[in-house]
């Protein structure tokens, strides 16, 4: 009886559905993150709703302002965002195989290549500083300066993350295996980086090529 | 079985490949009879091409709860489709 109960058992478990980890559907990073980029994105597309309701009224003024932008400028920093978020995916992907040091490396230049963002914008507004053009010249520059500045904001904030992961990296801090989801923190730095890219893949195009 | 970072490398690849074509599309267009219109909708539809690269591949949320990686495209679409039609 005892030995028909364990056969019976034995069935049951060898034929049960297998479930491998990377087959089940999960949210990387915490849920309170993915709740902050809903946030995030939301209040950026208003900004471009609203850029491009203001663009329809003022068609004329829009066009010319957009000859005073640097499109060059504009398509190398979006090259450096996109290379940025590739060398974050791949750090991930580093740290769950167990390698620390590459995920570092890695980790290092993302921040290399959103440097170079941050020295062309900075160049950029510079250059338009230069030629007399600020906040106030006139509804196009208000609104130039306002979503690109906001969002020159979060790729600063980012690349604090950014370093915060690196250095708990290469402490060794991510790898605890009694917690429940020892990535967790690092996934969520990740996909807050994404976000930033995401974002200047609508705002590009949006203010320097249409 | 394609591996990882070569999933990723190709992400990047395909990314780098539509960001140079729209610039490349607002070059030509600036110089030709072609309506506004098809000039923008095609870069709107270039903008929801990248993002779902963005979204599926270097977020990961192709393997995650559908509810979060349909918010996540529908932003992506939405977006770009109610700027196209501002500029109708």
């Amino acid at each position: 009886m005892a030995n028909n109960s364990l056969s019976s058992t034995d069935a049951l478990i060898a034929n049960a559905p297998v479930c491998r980890p990377h087959e089940l559907k999960r949210l990387p990073g915490d849920l309170a993150m993915w709740f902050f980029i809903l946030a995030e994105l939301t209040v950026f597309a208003i900004f471009f709703i609203g850029f491009a309701i203001a663009e329809n009224l003022n068609l004329v003024m829009f066009a010319e302002g957009k000859t005073q932008l640097h499109k060059v400028a504009g398509l190398i920093n979006t090259i450096a965002l996109i290379t940025s978020s590739y060398f974050v995916a791949i750090s991930l992907h580093a740290m769950r195989a167990g390698n620390n040091q590459q995920a570092v490396i890695r980790l290092g230049l993302a921040l290399m290549f959103a440097s170079v963002y941050i020295v062309l914008k900075l160049w950029e507004y510079q250059a338009l500083f230069a030629q007399g053009i600020d906040i106030e010249t006139n509804t196009f520059f208000t609104l130039y300066f306002l979503i690109t500045a906001f969002h020159f904001m979060h790729i600063l904030l980012g690349m604090v993350i950014l370093a915060y992961m690196a250095k708990n990296a290469y402490q060794g801090k991510y790898n605890d295996p009694r917690s429940e989801n020892e990535f967790s923190g690092f996934e969520s730095g990740a996909c807050y980086w994404h976000m930033v890219d995401l974002l200047w893949i609508i705002l590009f195009p949006l203010i320097y090529v249409i | 079985m394609i591996k990882a970072w070569q999933r990723f490398a190709l992400s990047w690849g395909w990314l780098i490949l539509l960001t140079l074509a729209s610039v490349a599309i607002g070059q030509y267009f600036q110089s030709s009879p072609f309506s506004a219109l098809g000039f923008i909708a095609m870069i709107m539809l270039i903008i929801a091409m990248k993002g779902q690269q963005i979204i599926d591949v270097f977020m990961e949320l192709k393997h995650a709860p559908r509810l979060w990686r349909n918010i996540m495209l529908a932003y992506v679409v939405v977006v770009p489709f109610i700027i196209t039609l501002i500029y109708l």
